[in-house]
């Protein structure tokens, strides 16, 4: 029986391998294509599981809007380690048996194996989502002003704390992080002067069991909301079980903790997504470094808990309107850190430099910056 | 009332073992026609592409290997440990421990010369999982301290370390503020045999036969074994059980440790958090499966290594990381119950652990599987 079903295989592979050889001059000509034509293929590298209801199935609902707007063939694997031997086996394959034209690599740990496969396949696009590193031919990376959405949504949790204490649930001590604990914190603080927030760091992206822990031991310490940077939703339902309130991230998580949800910053990859799909089908793809805010739709703030007061509610779209128009964004001055030191003078408003270096907490953050 | 205990057959062929692993991989495989049924998938394309992955032309293999490379390092650093029933579950620790000490000696001697910075690395690497090795191995020999708890903790430890080093004081400047530690310096990458395998595959291949040889061959091997089976035996013939607990131990840590080595100088381009990638708990799979010998060590890492390359790759057809992950674990799960089953037999005992048969007495302290520690 076993011996059979490995002289079938061996068959098998020896035909599909003459089959490939057969198959490999067919696609030398390198004009525009349309995404939906047979043999076009954009394939997605995710890093959780898409049933994460965070940071994947954000980037999975906007590999599904991309193929419905593009028509292209879409692939993905989920859960593939940031280490070099696992990201390159799955791209490898994605190319080499998927024929694949343009992929995704939605982690940042994917950078350095992404680097080198853009070198080793100059004929493939290579879009790294939330990396620095990138090439004059194939390989770009992209990633949204998260912050700008974070602001809104602290602007709700500020008008809705009673204890004027809100726990956030932290990952990692990076600048990303930081920013967004910082753009929450001053959003909190424009409608509320008196809120502090308390970060504590997980050192994890995705972790049911660490992150609810860490929201329960902030709700037990005197918070009475919850902001997040971590892919699952179990802070949320902490927050619920302890009848206290919940902003979640990545996208409207309302669903898992309907009496706790007030609002979430969300991700809106899909129509990115669509573009550079588009782009690399018609031959026009060159490489960026895509940094898209509010006024790009890449990122948006869900729909508010219907006891966000109406005035705040205003307020809210107001300044979300003057950060698509352009005319304010969040780290305006006077701005000072932890320690009362001035980091942004009043009038100014600080660069992308200095925006993705940040290293500090704002005054109002109670918790270490650099753990 | 009866209990099973599984003893070692008399005559063990060595070829039963191969058949092992292909009846007990075979009887998974056809398991797993009924997973991938059910989930939607075409059982013959899923295999396939497995099989092609795994196996087929110079570049799979390589890839196989790759993998392969640091399994049979980790799973002959808990056979060296298992060899005299000691458990060492943190090699995945120890194997960052190595990684560490290596980097930060890279870092600081990065002019020297690619083989000559290599050998120093490797050699720290050593070090390094010795040193983690050192505080379980000595709690063990001389207080008796349960080393499972105290090598797995400090695996936590040693991940948490390189997440600080990472954060703090080794963050690379040229990084953005993103928190990574700077490359490995570009002379200090092993030699490439072909395609993504490098000469560390010769390195795991030299030390298991080194290690094969001094376990089964030895003298010094002899009394390591008869130290973990027969603890009064070998107490009463002058053997120090807690030197040899030390040495079984601290070997152990090294060779985990020079696995840290070796990915950091191979297939990683620099220390990060998830370098040790799960490698150092899947050796605990490994050794499981070469049944704590050395000798079958090499046959498991490659088993595993191609079981990971396959469930990886047929991901890209479609099938779930879940799927893949129950599959991959149903092949090893056929493999391993396969394994124990020739070279083992139930044999049933009475009440307070007599054997229920005379003859079967003196087998019972010698070959029973030692799945507790000494």
């Amino acid at each position: 029986m076993a011996k059979k079903l490995l002289l079938k295989l061996l068959v098998v592979v020896a035909t599909l391998t003459l089959v490939a050889v057969g198959c490999g001059n067919d696609d030398d000509d390198d004009g525009p294509v349309s995404p939906s034509d047979e043999g076009f293929a954009a394939a997605f590298v995710f890093v959780g599981p898409v049933g994460d209801a965070g940071w994947t199935w954000a980037h999975n609902e906007g590999r599904r809007y991309a193929e419905a707007q593009t028509g292209a063939a879409t692939l993905f694997v989920e859960s593939v380690p940031e280490v070099a031997e696992d990201f390159r086996a799955v791209v490898v394959d994605f190319i080499e048996n998927e024929g694949a034209n343009v992929i995704f690599a939605t982690s940042f740990g994917y950078m350095d194996p992404m680097e080198e496969l853009a070198g080793e396949y100059p004929d493939v696009v290579f879009e790294h989502a939330s990396g620095y590193k990138m090439n004059d031919t194939n390989f770009g990376n992209y990633f949204g002003r998260m912050y700008q959405p974070r602001y809104l949504s602290g602007m709700a949790a500020g008008a809705i704390t009673e204890a004027n204490q809100i726990g956030y649930v932290a990952a990692f001590p990076i600048p990303e992080v930081l920013r967004g604990i910082n753009a929450f914190t001053l959003g909190a603080q424009r409608v509320n002067p008196d809120v502090e927030v308390h970060v504590t760091w997980t050192f994890t992206w995705f972790d049911p069991a660490v992150e609810g822990d860490s929201a329960a031991a902030l709700l037990e310490a005197g918070a009475d909301v919850i902001a997040m940077h971590q892919d699952s939703t179990a802070p949320g339902l902490a927050a619920q079980e302890a009848g206290a309130r919940w902003v979640s991230y990545n996208s409207d998580m309302s669903a898992f903790a309907p009496d706790a949800f007030i609002t979430a910053p969300v991700w809106n990859w899909g129509p990115y997504y669509a573009r550079i799909i588009e782009a690399v089908a018609a031959g026009t793809y060159t490489p960026g470094s895509y940094w898209g805010g509010m006024d790009d739709e890449i990122v948006a703030l869900a729909p508010l808990a219907d006891d966000v007061p109406a005035d705040v509610a205003a307020e809210i779209d107001a300044v979300a309107a003057s950060m698509v128009d352009g005319s304010w964004d969040v780290f305006t001055g006077e701005i000072r850190d932890q320690d009362g030191n001035v980091v942004v003078a009043a009038g100014e408003t600080l660069d992308d430099g200095p925006m993705l270096g940040m290293d500090y907490f704002v005054e109002g953050v109670v918790g270490n910056a650099s753990p | 009332m009866m209990r099973p205990v599984l003893v070692r057959r008399d005559r063990v062929v060595p070829a039963t073992q191969a058949v092992a692993f292909v009846v007990g991989i075979a009887a998974a495989l056809v398991l797993g026609l009924i997973l991938l049924w059910t989930s939607g998938h075409d059982p013959a394309e899923v295999y396939e592409r497995m099989f092609d992955a795994a196996f087929v032309g110079t570049d799979s293999l390589a890839r196989t290997l790759e993998r392969a490379t640091p399994l049979a390092l980790t799973g002959l650093a808990v056979a060296v440990a298992g060899s005299m029933g000691l458990w060492n579950i943190g090699a995945e620790g120890q194997m960052m421990a190595g990684a560490t000490i290596a980097a930060g000696v890279a870092m600081g001697a990065d002019g020297l010369p690619g083989p000559l910075l290599i050998a120093v690395m490797v050699v720290c690497g050593v070090a390094g999982g010795m040193v983690l090795m050192l505080g379980p191995a000595l709690a063990r020999s001389h207080l008796g301290v349960s080393e499972i708890i105290t090598t797995l903790m400090l695996v936590y430890v040693a991940i948490r370390v390189v997440e600080w080093l990472e954060t703090g004081p080794w963050k690379d400047p040229e990084s953005f503020g993103f928190a990574v530690i700077e490359p490995v310096p570009e002379q200090a990458s092993l030699p490439g045999l072909f395609g993504r395998a490098n000469i560390g595959t010769l390195i795991a291949l030299g030390l298991l036969v080194v290690f094969w040889l001094a376990v089964s061959r030895t003298a010094w091997g002899y009394e390591l074994r008869l130290a973990g089976s027969s603890p009064n035996t070998a107490r009463y013939a002058g053997i120090s059980l807690r030197r040899k607990v030390l040495t079984a131990l601290l070997l152990s840590g090294g060779i985990a440790g020079l696995a840290g080595a070796v990915q950091l100088t191979g297939s990683a381009t620099r220390l990060e958090s998830g370098l040790s990638n799960g490698y150092g708990f899947a050796g605990i799979i490994v050794a499981a499966l070469a049944l704590m010998r050395p000798s079958g060590v090499a046959a498991a890492a490659f088993v595993f290594g191609a079981v990971q390359v396959g469930g990886q790759s047929i991901q890209t057809l479609g099938v779930s990381s879940a799927i893949s992950d129950i599959l991959q674990a149903m092949i090893l799960f056929g493999a391993l119950m396969a394994a124990v089953f020739f070279n083992y037999r139930i044999r049933w005992t009475g009440p307070k652990g007599q054997a229920s048969s005379d003859d079967d007495q003196d087998e019972a302290g010698d070959d029973t599987l030692a799945m507790e520690g000494a």
